[in-house]
């Protein structure tokens, strides 16, 4: 079995020993611990949540959606396969973007949000910086990517794309896509100093 | 073992994986590789940390209301599961899943579906206070119309079996004592059982 993971220099992860600790007593079902949890971690849930939909009332149902299942399935996290908050954003990530790839949602988000405001190329990170300092190194990380390599990441992740989607959306070919991705997320994670 | 891509072509769906970019089938094909690759297993998991870190730059302050709703779906659903073993039994289940929505009456609806248990656990947050004289009742809907689940007098959360495949869950406002067949539009109907 692999090393648990030590991503001391990984924003993501630099509060992780709480996290885990926190995780471990709300599956003992300490309702303390999950108000901890919910303040330390509903910010990167909802926002990532609402970067996929740009929705406010379709993110806050995700979002409850996520939290929820959070606090059910606290017990199977397993700290020997990443930390506590890639488990939960794996979770909400996961399920914004089977709400955007649903068509009724879809349907129904186009037609209430047609005129909302809708930055596509735009700063995607900078938009919504709560955690500024950490914010504004993924940002700089980001901007060092290739054109194409930023483009297919935020599509894919901001935004939910599959990668076919993607590679409509650039009007390249799948396999450079796949490509792109991959080669774009080595360079952010080396830059990042992440390491798992 | 019949390997389905060679593993250069695998691997180049590290990446894609682990931001969620693959369609269903491929997700799944891809997974059942990661079970004999571990440097695939490797590659993904340095992905994930570093889509976390995407994820966490993208943080925003979520709405108040957000925090009271789910604290107190988590005390309602934590008391009724301690108190109830068939409640418990629903809320563990290797198959339940979690949804929420916004209801017409207000505040939300959360359900937690298990097929395998064929129950649902359902409880709400902020609806509308009803007349004496009238109930919400919750109802399974499935290809053949609406079966009564149950009735709900209370926010309380409430235990309902005879869930099916492909079955929708709605609320509905009847008279009092509930009715057999939905009577008034529902105010939420959510997809629960895959």
């Amino acid at each position: 079995m692999a090393e648990p993971s030590g991503v001391r220099d990984n924003p993501a992860e630099r509060s992780r020993p709480s996290l885990d600790a926190l995780l471990a007593q709300v599956a003992r079902g300490d309702q303390a611990a999950f108000e901890s949890l919910y303040d330390q971690m509903a910010g990167p849930v909802y926002g990532l949540v609402r970067k996929v939909l740009r929705d406010g009332a379709q993110s806050e149902e995700v979002a409850q959606e996520v939290l929820l299942e959070v606090w059910r399935t606290a017990s199977r996290f397993d700290a020997s396969r990443g930390g506590a908050a890639a488990w939960m954003l794996t979770i909400a990530h996961r399920r914004a973007v089977d709400r955007v790839r649903s068509e009724a949602a879809a349907a129904e988000r186009d037609s209430r949000y047609a005129a909302a405001y809708d930055p596509v190329a735009g700063d995607e990170v900078a938009e919504g910086v709560a955690a500024s300092m950490e914010a504004e190194r993924v940002r700089r990380c980001l901007d060092g990517l290739t054109a194409l390599q930023r483009e297919s990441i935020v599509l894919a992740y901001y935004r939910g794309y599959t990668y076919p989607q993607v590679a409509e959306a650039l009007k390249v070919g799948l396999s450079a896509v796949k490509t792109r991705i991959r080669d774009g997320l080595i360079r952010l994670r080396d830059c990042l100093g992440v390491t798992w | 073992m019949v390997r389905l891509l060679p593993r250069r072509r695998v691997h180049a769906l590290a990446g894609a994986y682990a931001l969620d970019a693959l369609a269903a089938a491929e997700r799944d094909r891809f997974e059942r590789h990661l079970h004999d690759c571990r440097s695939c297993t490797d590659e993904v998991r340095g992905f994930t940390a570093t889509a976390t870190a995407l994820g966490i730059a993208a943080a925003v302050e979520p709405p108040p209301e957000l925090r009271q709703r789910v604290l107190a779906v988590v005390a309602a659903l934590g008391v009724a599961q301690a108190g109830n073993a068939e409640i418990a039994a629903v809320l563990t289940a290797r198959d339940a899943r979690t949804t929420s929505a916004g209801t017409s009456a207000g505040g939300t609806a959360t359900v937690v579906a298990s097929l395998a248990e064929g129950k649902v656990v359902f409880t709400s947050f902020g609806l509308r206070a009803l007349s004496p004289s009238e109930v919400y009742e919750l109802w399974f809907i499935g290809t053949g119309g609406a079966r009564p689940a149950a009735l709900l007098p209370s926010a309380t959360p409430v235990l309902a079996a005879g869930l099916e495949a492909g079955d929708a869950i709605g609320v509905t406002v009847e008279p009092a004592g509930g009715s057999a067949a939905p009577t008034t539009a529902p105010i939420v109907v959510m997809a629960v059982a895959a």
